[in-house]
């Protein structure tokens, strides 16, 4: 029988092994993906790479009608800017609801938590159903736009919730004490308190808008959003273009998961100086 | 006092919009898929008339029952094997790694993918596991194999590796979140009662991280059951589950039928929250 230090010892090499096989795991197709983007022109969708070009990115940029990327990127875009912006209001004011404790909230609160339960293939479906019933064509910009928010809210309310659960309630009986009314107390105590949290908010609403594809997909008509035009070019034809365009929009979720994490950070600082 | 009156009237009105959203997008549709379900004759109308024929008929196909069973069979295995991998990883790092900076980096490394698209993720798994893939030869050119195996693309292997990589982050967080909340002091204490560290996990540390566990379980669960992305992609059109019998359905313009499958899915799925809910209590796990 070992030690038990040794075997506790061991037990982290093991698990490490475990925890290193997997980010190996998790991160090579990705990888892979990026780096067979890169292909030649007579490049195909495996291995062995021939020749390194940027060819499948220029394909993209001057693309067909048929396969043009740029106007889905840009409503996706679109959609969960919107989507953020939407999260980032109702989510504060739900949160603040409940915080009122209102008759009904414990009911409220599963309301809510049903939108992150309910698939979003039922959702879609179902919200199709109710679209043909009263005769409203779907499209991104409303139907879908619905939808969305239905699935990011209750991710930015739970983020508020989480916040408000730690929010210390004396640094506002301290502002309404001194006579602030309770719009401006919240106006200017509350809010930039609780702001890392409404940033974070409004980082799911953007990055779960932007990725949404089972909703999009009942929802949207016939102007498609990002995942809907990339899982059409998947159906027709596999090319390493398709690479070069999940690429393209890993490195933008990247880029606005950066700056949203900047900005929360900036403020971390502005609110707690030490 | 806060800056909100408990039980107010404005508290009530702050909620009404969120609470009107959520009833038109999700509530709503829900109750009309159930309701559409029942629906008999032909024409799409809410005068039809009310019929189990529907279930009957989708229940007297072997084949769709078939589908059912596989799809409770591939959130089973997906649930078993991200649950043990997630709780390995989260124990790790919550446990095993003591300096600070490598804990981050670790759990950026871990967590980064999430944020990114599904999507891509899954088709990222494409050039892996085609006949001329990655693995094929990496496996061949380790002489372990001459030809290369057909079974990776396009098979439920294949499906299944793709959603390791994709669901193993919902099994270990909640668990990330448990294990760090429990004070040290505690395992200290059993220790110096002499407990060796199984008798501390098994009684100690594992009870306390229980609904860590039940609530990665349920999203596992949750996520797998209405996974049809990652089948299509990946499986091609070779294999279906239930989500993707409910979108064969409505692009067939069956909507009765994409109805019932649909009634079913929420059916499995409201089954396991409930089941999940009596366990444990979500609301408490925010406050401190």
């Amino acid at each position: 029988m070992l030690h038990w230090k040794t075997r506790s010892r061991l037990t982290g090499w093991v698990l490490g092994t475990v925890m290193g096989l997997f980010l190996l795991y998790q991160w090579l197709p990705m990888l892979v993906l990026g780096l067979l983007s890169f292909a030649g022109p007579t490049g195909g969708t495996t291995f062995p790479m021939n020749g390194v070009s940027l060819h499948w990115y220029r394909e993209l940029w001057d693309a067909s009608i048929m396969n043009d990327f740029k106007p889905p990127l840009l409503r996706s875009f679109m959609l969960a800017l919107a989507c953020s912006l939407t999260t980032v209001v109702l989510s504060v004011t739900a949160a603040q609801a409940v915080r009122g404790q209102f008759r009904g909230h414990n009911l409220f609160f599963y309301l809510l938590l049903l939108g992150i339960m309910a698939p979003g293939i039922l959702v879609g479906f179902g919200f199709a159903l109710m679209m043909r019933m009263l005769g409203i064509d779907p499209s991104w910009d409303t139907t879908a736009y619905i939808t969305h928010v239905s699935w990011t809210l209750p991710f930015g309310f739970l983020t508020m919730l989480a916040v408000f659960n730690r929010f210390d309630p004396r640094l506002e009986e301290a502002a309404l004490t001194l006579g602030a009314s309770r719009l401006t107390t919240f106006r200017r105590i509350t809010l930039p308190i609780v702001l890392p949290g409404v940033i974070g908010a409004g980082l799911f609403g953007f990055s779960l808008s932007y990725d949404e594809y089972p909703r999009s997909l009942f929802t949207t008509g016939a102007d498609l959003t990002l995942p809907l035009a990339v899982m059409a070019q998947l159906d027709r034809q596999l090319t390493p273009e398709l690479y070069a365009i999940g690429t393209t929009t890993t490195v933008f979720s990247f880029l606005a998961i950066g700056v949203f994490t900047f900005a929360f950070w900036a403020l971390r600082r502005r609110v707690q100086p030490r | 006092m806060s800056t909100i009156r408990i039980r107010s009237a404005a508290a009530f009105w702050l909620a009404v919009p969120a609470g009107t959203w959520m009833l038109a997008a999700v509530v709503v549709p829900t109750l009309l898929i159930l309701w559409v379900s029942f629906w008999g004759g032909r024409a799409f109308s809410a005068s039809s008339p009310l019929t189990f024929d529907n279930y009957i008929r989708f229940f007297s196909n072997a084949s769709y029952l078939r589908l059912v069973g596989s799809t409770f069979l591939q959130a089973a295995t997906l649930m078993a094997i991200c649950g043990t991998l997630g709780y390995c990883i989260a124990y790790f790092l919550v446990c095993k790694v003591t300096n600070g900076r490598w804990r981050t980096a670790l759990f950026l490394a871990f967590i980064i993918p999430f944020w990114t698209s599904t999507l891509i993720r899954a088709i990222a798994w494409v050039p892996f596991l085609g006949v001329n893939g990655v693995i094929n030869q990496a496996l061949m050119g380790m002489g372990l194999t001459s030809r290369p195996i057909e079974v990776f693309l396009y098979s439920m292997t294949g499906v299944t590796m793709a959603q390791v990589s994709l669901y193993t982050m919902l099994a270990a967080g909640p668990v990330v979140y448990m294990l760090a909340s429990i004070p040290p002091a505690l395992r200290e204490a059993a220790m110096t009662l002499k407990a060796p560290p199984v008798t501390v996990f098994r009684r100690i540390v594992f009870p306390l991280t229980l609904p860590g566990v039940v609530i990665g379980q349920v999203l596992v669960f949750l996520n797998v059951m209405a996974d049809f992305a990652t089948v299509a992609t990946i499986g091609g059109n070779k294999y279906a589950l239930l989500g993707n019998l409910v979108l064969n359905f409505y692009e067939g313009s069956q909507l009765r039928f994409a109805a019932v499958a649909a009634v079913l899915l929420m059916g499995c799925m409201l089954a396991g929250v409930v089941l999940a809910l009596r366990v444990v209590d979500i609301r408490k796990l925010g406050a401190r």
